[in-house]
C-alpha cells in the first residue's frame, strides 16, 4: 500500500526537481472553443422527453450570452430565457415515423451570465413532445440538432424507457452525433399485462412449490438435499 | 414417492430456483450481508475517519460534516475549484498532522492500487500547476475571484453523515479530476459514483514515468485489439463521443447500452474485460472489491463493451463498459493527454441499494 511518507517523498521530488511533462500540458483544463451539446431522449408510449444540455466553452460563450441577453444588461430575465429556449427548440428536428412533432418547453435552467461567459455554466433545457397514439409494432424517432452548428460538439443518446411497453431496438447516429434515429418496439397494455400475469403466476407457483418443499425437506430429491 | 411425483418436485424446484434467481436479479442489488473482512475493513475506516475528526477543532468539524440526507452527497465535479466550488476541508488549510490523518484515512479506505491512483492523479495536478496549468489566475477561463486552482493542495474532504459502524455515511474526497464518493453502511461499502481523470496523462518524477490512468488505457486497447473482425463490428461505434455521457450531474439516468455483449466474447477476452473493469472496482478496499467483481461477472449476458475511435494504442479513443449494475466510461478530451472517466452502479449509486435492503 502506498504510504503517506511515500506520497510526501514524491511530492517533494516534484517540487524540488520539477516535473517533466512528457506530453504537452495546456494552460486550461477544459473545452474552450466549442459548445458541447448533449441530448438525451426518453421515449415513452405517449410522449418523448428531450433533455438538452448546452455547455459553451469560454471562447464561444460571449456569442451565446449575447444571444440570450437581448437588452445587454448582463442579466437573463425570465422573458429572455424563455425566448432563447424557444429559439433553440426551433432548431431541433424531431420526427416519429417521419411525422414532424414539436415539443413544449417544460423547464429551462440557466447559470448567471458571468459564469456562462467564463465557460463555467450549463444551460439545461427540458421539453416534452406528445406522441399521437401508436399501434403496436416497430417505430422510430428521428432527432437532429441544428442549433449553433459552427463550433459545436454533440452527444445524443436514448435513455432506457420507464414504460415496459417500449423497448429500444436500435440507435443509429451520424459521425458527429448531431443526428440520431432510435428504433423501438411498442407493445400494447394488454400484451404487457398478459406477460406480467404469466410471469407473476409462474413465479408465484414456483415459490409455493419451494415453500412446501422447504417445509417437507424429506420430499426433496437427495441431490437437492445436499 | 411415485416417479410422476418426483418429476413434479424436480420440475417445481428448477422453476423455483429460476424464478428466485430472476426475481433476485431484477429487484435487488445483490449485496452480501458483509463478510468478516468487510466488517473489519468498515471498522478500520470508521476508526480512521474518527481519528481525522479528533485532529480538528469545532470549526474544522463543522466544516467537514454534513447531514447524510443533504445535497452535499451529489455535489462533486471533475472541474477545478473555484470553477466548481467544493465544500469541506481543503488540504491546503490543514496542519501536517491533520493532513497525515486524512491521507491515512484514504489509505485505509482504498486498496493499495487505488491509493496510488489517487496520489498519482493529485501529483499530476501539481505538475499541471507547475507547468502553467494554473497561470490563468484572475483571467481567461478562471473561476470567480481568480483562475482555476490546480495542485495537490486543492483537494477537499467531507463526511456526509457521521462516521459510525451502525449508520450510513459517506466519505467524499475530491478536486480537479477526482471525486471519490465512498458510502459505507454497516459492513457494506460502495464507491459509486466516482470520477477519475488525468491531465497530464503522463509525467515523470525522479526519472520515473507516471501514468495515473495508463493501465485503464492499455488494457482497453489490448481488449479491442483482441477482438476478431466480426466482434469489432459489434463493439466499435460509428460516431465520435466527445465527453462522458453519464458524468457529474447525471445521477439516476440510464442510457440504452450499446456495443458487444460480454457473453459474445471468448473466455480469454472476458478475462481481459474483467481485468479492465477491475481498474475501477479495485480502487476501493480489497474487502469490498471482491464481492463487487463477483456481482459484475455474474451479469455476463447483460454487460456490454463499446468503443469509439482508433484502435492503435497511443490514439485518443473513448470506451464504455455497461451492465445492470455498472457503468464505466473513459473519455479523452480532444487528445491523449487529458482524460475523464466515470464509474457508476445504477442500482447502488450513493448506496441506495443498501438502503432498500
Amino acid at each position: 500500500m502506498g504510504s503517506v511518507s511515500c506520497a510526501s517523498k514524491l511530492t517533494a521530488a516534484a517540487l524540488t526537481l520539477g516535473a517533466t511533462v512528457l506530453l504537452s500540458a495546456t494552460a486550461s483544463a477544459h473545452r474552450l472553443d466549442e459548445c458541447l451539446q448533449v441530448a438525451r431522449l426518453d421515449v415513452e408510449p405517449d410522449h418523448i422527453d428531450l433533455e438538452l444540455d448546452l455547455t459553451p466553452g469560454v471562447a464561444v460563450a460571449s456569442g451565446i450570452v449575447g444571444d440570450i441577453d437581448g437588452d445587454h444588461d448582463g442579466v437573463f430575465s425570465p422573458a429572455e430565457r424563455t425566448a432563447y429556449a424557444a429559439r433553440v427548440l426551433e432548431r431541433i428536428v424531431l420526427q416519429v415515423d417521419g411525422q414532424p412533432l414539436h415539443g413544449q418547453l417544460a423547464s429551462a435552467t440557466f447559470p448567471n451570465a458571468d459564469a456562462l461567459r467564463r465557460g463555467e455554466g450549463t444551460i439545461q433545457l427540458r421539453s416534452r413532445v406528445i406522441v399521437p397514439s401508436l399501434s403496436r409494432g416497430r417505430h422510430n424517432v428521428f432527432f437532429r440538432n441544428l442549433y449553433h452548428p459552427d463550433g459545436s460538439v454533440y452527444a445524443a443518446n436514448a435513455l432506457v424507457p420507464d414504460s415496459d411497453r417500449v423497448r429500444i431496438t436500435a440507435q443509429h447516429r451520424d459521425g458527429d452525433q448531431r443526428e440520431i434515429t432510435i428504433g423501438y418496439l411498442m407493445r400494447d397494455e394488454d400484451e404487457v399485462s398478459q406477460v406480467s400475469w404469466w410471469l407473476g403466476g409462474l413465479a408465484g407457483c414456483a415459490l409455493c412449490v419451494l415453500f412446501v418443499m422447504r417445509l417437507r425437506v424429506g420430499a426433496l430429491p437427495r441431490v437437492l438435499q445436499r | 414417492m411415485s416417479s410422476r411425483s418426483r418429476i413434479t418436485v424436480i420440475l417445481g424446484a428448477c422453476l423455483a430456483v429460476a424464478a428466485v434467481t430472476v426475481l433476485a436479479q431484477r429487484e435487488q442489488p445483490p449485496r452480501s450481508s458483509g463478510s468478516r473482512s468487510q466488517a473489519d475493513a468498515s471498522a478500520a475506516i470508521v476508526a480512521s475517519a474518527q481519528a481525522v475528526l479528533a485532529t480538528l477543532d469545532d470549526a474544522g468539524k463543522a466544516k467537514v460534516q454534513f447531514p447524510f440526507d443533504s445535497t452535499q452527497k451529489t455535489r462533486w465535479s471533475n472541474l477545478p475549484s473555484p470553477m466548481f466550488q467544493r465544500n469541506g476541508l481543503r488540504l491546503a488549510d490543514l496542519t501536517a498532522p491533520q493532513r497525515a490523518a486524512v491521507m491515512t484515512l484514504l489509505s485505509v479506505a482504498l486498496s493499495a492500487d487505488g491509493y496510488r491512483k489517487v496520489a498519482d492523479i493529485m501529483h499530476g495536478d501539481e505538475v499541471l500547476r507547475q507547468t502553467g496549468g494554473g497561470r490563468g489566475q484572475g483571467r481567461g477561463p478562471g473561476g470567480s475571484g481568480g483562475g482555476p486552482s490546480f495542485g495537490e493542495n486543492q483537494y477537499y474532504l467531507a463526511f456526509v453523515g457521521a462516521p459510525a459502524i451502525g449508520t450510513p455515511w459517506m466519505l467524499q474526497f475530491g478536486g480537479h479530476h477526482l471525486a471519490i464518493n465512498f458510502t459505507l453502511m454497516g459492513a457494506n461499502a460502495t464507491m459509486a459514483p466516482s470520477l477519475t481523470g488525468a491531465q497530464p496523462a503522463s509525467y515523470s518524477i525522479e526519472g520515473r514515468t507516471v501514468r495515473p490512468l495508463g493501465a485503464e488505457n492499455d488494457k482497453a486497447f489490448a481488449l479491442v485489439n483482441a477482438l476478431d473482425p466480426s466482434q469489432r463490428t459489434q463493439a466499435i461505434l460509428n460516431y465520435r463521443v466527445p465527453d462522458l455521457v453519464l458524468g457529474p450531474g447525471q445521477d439516476g439516468r440510464t442510457i440504452q447500452p450499446e456495443g458487444i455483449r460480454a457473453s459474445a466474447l471468448t473466455p480469454a477476452q472476458q478475462n481481459m474485460l474483467w481485468d479492465l473493469v477491475r481498474e475501477w472496482t479495485g480502487i476501493i478496499n480489497d474487502a469490498f472489491a471482491a464481492p463487487r467483481m463477483a456481482d459484475i461477472r455474474s451479469r455476463l449476458n447483460d454487460t456490454y463493451f463499446a468503443w469509439s475511435g482508433p484502435t492503435t494504442n497511443g490514439s485518443a479513443a473513448y470506451f464504455r463498459v455497461q451492465g445492470p449494475t455498472l457503468v464505466i466510461e473513459y473519455a479523452p478530451q480532444g487528445g491523449v493527454d487529458h482524460i475523464h472517466t466515470i464509474y457508476r452502479d445504477p442500482r447502488n449509486d450513493y448506496g441506495i441499494g443498501f438502503m432498500r435492503q
